[in-house]
């Protein structure tokens, strides 16, 4: 589900994560606004003028708009066609790309007024008087914010200086009171950190088993407030977000490919999730990333040109920025962009110009939004209402021990693990859904199931693999295709493992087994084994020479498949046919396993292919 | 004389000159003369009760306008009191009124308010300046309209006007009295100041005020306090001045004090009279048992440069949250129009700011530009460093902020240092017209170096006769960090001595 970012998307706009109606009414509100305001903001900030008004596309408008413009243009992955031809291109040209993002501390209080963080509330009910800047008032630094920026430094192996300081970056914007936001320039709290991509974390297959990428620095800042448009020309402005914590994490730029640059989006905000660092993930406005892209030539030993150099890292091409992308395909799909476009204006002869870029959901470039003589000078000066912050080592040894273990470590364990046994895949998929919920879930389906099956050690051996497989795919596409919002009281763990327990006992077919989930799913409320016994859905066997019947009537009536099978070697068609013959049969008598052995007895296949 | 009698007699005189343009708000006066009839019925005689204080403009009240004189709050009324205007309430003292200013502190003679300029008379009528930025709180207290009035001290903002007005004008340490709700010109040098008749009644007032307030978190925490308690503790004083002086007309035992006389404070720009209050000061303090040293202060020059790159830097900041969106004025109209070509809130902060205040905002963001913070910002905190060395190493007392303190008590080392406050006479506004705004801005050059270490001043009037006409001469004490009590007692101790 990762590999197209966009569908998660909007799954995660239809459940929410709330079960409260009110609070994901808020929610999807909220969303709305921020998908508002940031397109708001590209552009009047770029025309440095209030009067801006943009039509703004509502974002789900945006979404499904992308997912047409992508079916008419073929397939999901547009990109791809065109990369074949661009594929030349890029062994001469080398992209790299350093990312900043952002993200919304899970704190109880803002970051320099005792506050309340609660955005979704009533707009401007938590609002004390440094967050609107009144006359006279100064900021109180809530020292327990740092608890999730630690947690994350430390996740992300950063250095947690000793000493931190508060900086003010000006500029002008009605969404910042101060007309500064408070953050860390000259010695942010963390630095020299470092993040490993695998694989399996949906890098490019250039970079191999796996990647790490340096992370220069964390820092911590004020968020800004919401503008919400009421048209024609009103902009309306709620405080509650205004100085909310948020974490600015800058990578170095060590990226080379767009995919890469996602994974590394990805990974980031999972493991910001799992240890309780963050409100929430991109989808929900949580997380929004910038990125920075230059190319250069693979094989220029000549030297032309103006190098630059970040960090440590020399010899870069010309950068660009672009800024506020909110989702993980926007960042792919963006830096795809801006590489091709920068590769264009070099072969064409031109320069790339020191700018900021936007990008808009679903669009093919990137567009200008101010060049290098539009650039604000930040005027950074060190607060001089805020002493530094010193961090003693002793806390951040407690915090480094009472660190949740990160999503990498768990789903390596469930890899692993005999007791559990699941592909890479969907151990990734398992950590990432619905903030942990769905490992709870599954680890609780699991250890019943064991202790369901004690006797058993030669069923026990399956038990993760099937466990993962219902939790993941039976239970979750049956909340995917309600759109409903994942909930662990929907089929409880125990009914799940009844279930499965009845299953690998061969007490019913996989078929039951799946009308069964799908029952208890609707609101059946009575238990599995009451309604395996009132609705006759024991299995009952049919003999050898049952199945053969069946398998034969199937074969002659499927001469074409059975064609494809034994003269193009299609083997994979005979789970096709497997489906077919258990259609066909009267409910809770055929077993799945038995019909594609019995298949494959009559093609001559060997069996365990 | 009863507490009403005096309230009404300040009213009084504050009705009658009210072309001095001291106030830009007044509060209602029967309510205010209520307020001073329950503070007699208690019969409460500690220190504030039924006292009339007035509050520079730039400190926030809820009852009261705060427009710190600028037409981009000249109409905002706070929605809460600052920490210092609470401390007085509960200490019985009666708000006079918001006094009139600079705009935002910005000014050393007081002539840049939306308000109007503040003034006083000389005996022959003459218009001259009042001092600034805080010359509303020193007229009024000049001019008896209050007991006592509060302004803000950035570089100087207290006790130039008191040196003007010939009152006593106090700058406590940086960090003893609470700045929340002061409106912020330049946070890092930012006190609040107190200006009184006598340096008893200034002592009564800071003793109310200098507590720590949690708010403000440049407020000193009480560890720090207690520190600087346990460094004046250790002093080889027969007579410890960390207390408040005994009460005027009782001539403390006050012990032999080494006085330190800076030589570069005597600049050739230094009027005559000026020159000879000096001297005049440190002949009585001679005669009366104290030592007279020279001591250097090499960095005092850059000093002044310093403090204008900073102040600025910091105002350019501070000032950007007016905007117009949350509170104070904003232009009719569209503020931000394309056809105009007109930034975000240009309008409003165009129109709102006078010209002193938007030419110290652009000084700022100047110097705080990527071309120019190195050359500016970055080195005028390097002198700002150096000129508190400089006082480290005149003081006997070790500064209390340090942490490696040099033994003190060594011979060559002061108790405090004694020198102008302005280098003349006040202006009459006339002359002040054809000024360039530098030229206003060597009137702070010798109460900058002490806002720049966040050393107490007290600046103290000296009557001395020029050519046969009396007239009255500021004189500044400044001591270490936290020396604050050494000050005001030493300004007590001047005054009595002369008289």
């Amino acid at each position: 589900m990762f590999s197209r970012p966009s569908s998660s998307l909007i799954r995660g706009t239809a459940q929410g994560r709330y079960v409260c109606q009110a609070c994901l009414r808020d929610v999807r509100t909220r969303r709305q606004l921020v998908a508002n305001a940031q397109s708001l903001r590209l552009q009047s900030r770029a025309l440095q003028t209030t009067t801006a008004t943009e039509e703004v596309t509502p974002y789900r408008k945006q979404l499904k708009d992308e997912a047409k413009r992508q079916k008419l243009e073929g397939g999901s992955k547009p990109a791809k066609k065109k990369s074949k031809a661009k594929d030349s291109r890029l062994e001469k040209w080398e992209l790299t790309v350093g990312i900043e993002i952002h993200a919304e501390l899970n704190t109880a209080r803002k970051l320099f007024s005792s506050a309340a963080t609660a955005s979704s509330d009533a707009p401007n009910s938590h609002v004390a008087l440094f967050d609107v800047a009144f006359p006279g008032s100064q900021p109180h630094f809530q020292r327990e914010t740092l608890l999730p920026a630690l947690r994350a430094a430390i996740a992300l192996n950063c250095t947690v200086q000793p000493k931190s300081s508060f900086d003010r970056k000006h500029y002008f914007y009605q969404d910042q009171p101060n007309g500064y936001q408070i953050t860390q320039y000259y010695e942010p709290f963390a630095k020299d950190g470092h993040i490993t991509l695998f694989d399996h974390d949906g890098i490019a297959p250039e970079d191999g088993k796996s990647i790490t990428i340096g992370i220069k620095q964390i820092q911590m800042e004020q968020d800004t407030a919401k503008t919400i448009q009421a048209p024609p020309s009103t902009h309306l402005l709620d405080f509650n977000r205004v100085s909310h914590p948020l974490i600015e994490i800058i990578t170095l730029p060590h990226i080379h490919h767009p995919s890469t640059a996602a994974a590394c989006v990805r990974k980031i905000q999972t493991i910001l999730k799992t240890i309780d660092a963050v409100t929430a993930g991109m989808e929900l406005g949580g997380l929004r990333a910038d990125v920075n892209v230059s190319v250069r030539e693979r094989h220029n030993t000549t030297g032309t040109g103006p190098e630059n150099s970040y960090y440590g890292v020399t010899g870069l091409g010309q950068r660009t920025e672009i800024k506020n992308l909110s989702s993980f395909k926007a960042v792919e799909d963006a830096i795809v962009a801006e590489r091709d476009r920068q590769i264009d204006v070099l072969e064409g002869g031109g320069i790339i110009e020191g700018e900021t870029r936007g990008w808009t959901l679903g669009s093919k470039e990137t567009r200008k939004l101010r060049g290098k003589e539009g650039e604000i000078d930040y005027r950074y000066m060190p607060d001089p209402d805020l002493g530094p912050v010193i961090i003693g080592e002793d806390l951040v040894q407690a915090l480094r021990n009472t660190l949740p273990k990160l999503p990498d470590d768990i789903a390596s364990k469930l890899v692993s693990s005999a007791e559990y046994g699941l592909t890479m895949k969907d151990a990734k998929t398992m950590v990432a859904l619905d903030d942990g919920e769905r490992l709870d879930y599954y680890l609780d389906v699991v250890q019943l199931l064991h202790k369901d099956l004690e006797d058993d050690k030669a069923l026990q051996g399956s038990v993760g693999r099937v466990a993962g497989n219902w939790v993941l795919h039976d239970l979750g596409g049956l909340f995917t295709t309600s759109e409903e919002v994942w909930s662990d009281m929907k089929v409880t763990s125990q009914s799940l493992a009844s279930i499965i327990s009845q299953l690998l006992r061969r007490h019913i077919t996989g078929r039951t087994a799946k009308l069964l989930l799908a029952t208890i799913f609707h609101g059946d409320q009575r238990t599995v084994r009451q309604i395996i016994e009132e609705e006759n859905m024991t299995l009952r066997p049919m003999s050898r020479e049952d199945y053969l019947a069946a398998a034969n009537t199937l074969l002659s009536d499927n001469p074409d498949v059975v064609q494809a099978i034994k003269e193009k070697g299609q083997h994979g068609k005979i789970m096709f046919l497997v489906g077919q013959m258990v259609r066909r049969s009267e409910e809770g008598t055929m077993e799945a396993k038995t019909a594609e052995s019995i298949l494959k007895e009559l093609l001559d296949i060997p069996n365990g292919e | 004389m009863s507490l009403l009698r005096e309230a009404e007699r300040f009213l009084a005189s504050a009705a009658r000159q009210k072309h001095l343009n001291a106030f830009i708000s007044l509060p209602d006066i029967s309510a205010l003369l209520r307020q001073v009839q329950d503070a007699e019925d208690t019969g409460d005689k500690d220190s504030l009760n039924g006292k009339l204080i007035a509050i520079k403009d730039n400190i926030c009240t809820s009852d009261l306008p705060t427009t710190a004189a600028s037409g981009i709050l000249k109409s905002f009324t706070s929605p809460y009191d600052a920490t210092v205007v609470q401390q007085l309430r509960a200490a019985g003292g009666v708000i006079a009124g918001k006094t009139n200013m600079d705009e935002f502190g910005m000014g050393s003679h007081s002539t840049r308010s939306i308000f109007g300029e503040v003034c006083q008379e000389t005996r022959s009528d003459r218009r001259v300046s009042a001092g600034g930025s805080s010359g509303g709180s020193a007229v009024a207290v000049a001019r008896h309209n209050c007991w006592a009035a509060l302004g803000t001290d950035t570089g100087g903002s207290v006790r130039l006007p008191a040196a003007y007005t010939g009152t006593i004008g106090f700058k406590p340490s940086y960090g003893l009295i609470s700045r929340w709700g002061v409106i912020a010109y330049a946070n890092s040098l930012d006190t609040v100041g107190i200006f009184a008749r006598g340096a008893h009644d200034a002592q009564t007032v800071f003793n109310a005020l200098n507590v720590h307030d949690p708010r403000d978190p440049t407020s000193l925490p009480p560890s720090t306090r207690s520190r600087i308690a346990s460094v004046l503790a250790k002093r080889p004083l027969e007579w410890p001045p960390s207390k408040p002086s005994p009460p005027p007309g009782l001539v403390g035992p006050m012990p032999p004090l080494r006085i330190g006389v800076p030589i570069e404070y005597n600049i050739a720009e230094l009027q005559p009279e000026v020159r000879a209050a000096w001297m005049q000061t440190l002949r009585i303090l001679a005669d009366n048992g104290h030592s007279i040293h020279q001591v250097s202060l090499p960095t005092t020059r850059h000093a002044l440069s310093a403090y204008y790159v900073l102040a600025p830097a910091e105002a350019s900041s501070n000032l950007a949250k007016y905007d117009g969106v949350r509170y104070g004025s904003r232009a009719p109209g569209s503020d931000a129009s394309p056809e105009t070509k007109s930034v975000l809130f240009a309008k409003t902060r165009g129109e709102g700011f006078g010209d002193e205040v938007k030419r110290r905002i652009l000084l700022g963001a100047y110097t705080l530009s990527a071309d120019a913070i190195d050359n500016y910002f970055i080195k005028a905190q390097k002198v700002r460093r150096l000129v508190q060395q400089d006082f480290d190493r005149v003081f006997a007392l070790p500064n209390p902020l340090l942490d490696d303190q040099p033994a003190n008590g060594e011979n060559k080392k002061v108790d405090l240092l004694i020198c102008p406050t302005a280098p003349t006479l006040p202006p009459t506004l006339k002359s002040l017209e054809g000024q360039s705004p530098v030229d206003a801005y060597i009137n702070d050059v010798f109460t900058v170096p002490a806002s720049l270490a966040g050393l107490p001043a007290v600046s103290f009037p000296v009557e001395c006769v020029v050519d046969g006409v009396a007239i009255k001469v500021g004189i500044q004490a400044i001591g270490q960090y936290g020396d604050d009590h050494l000050v005001l007692n030493v300004a007590s101790h001047c005054g009595i001595l002369q008289s």
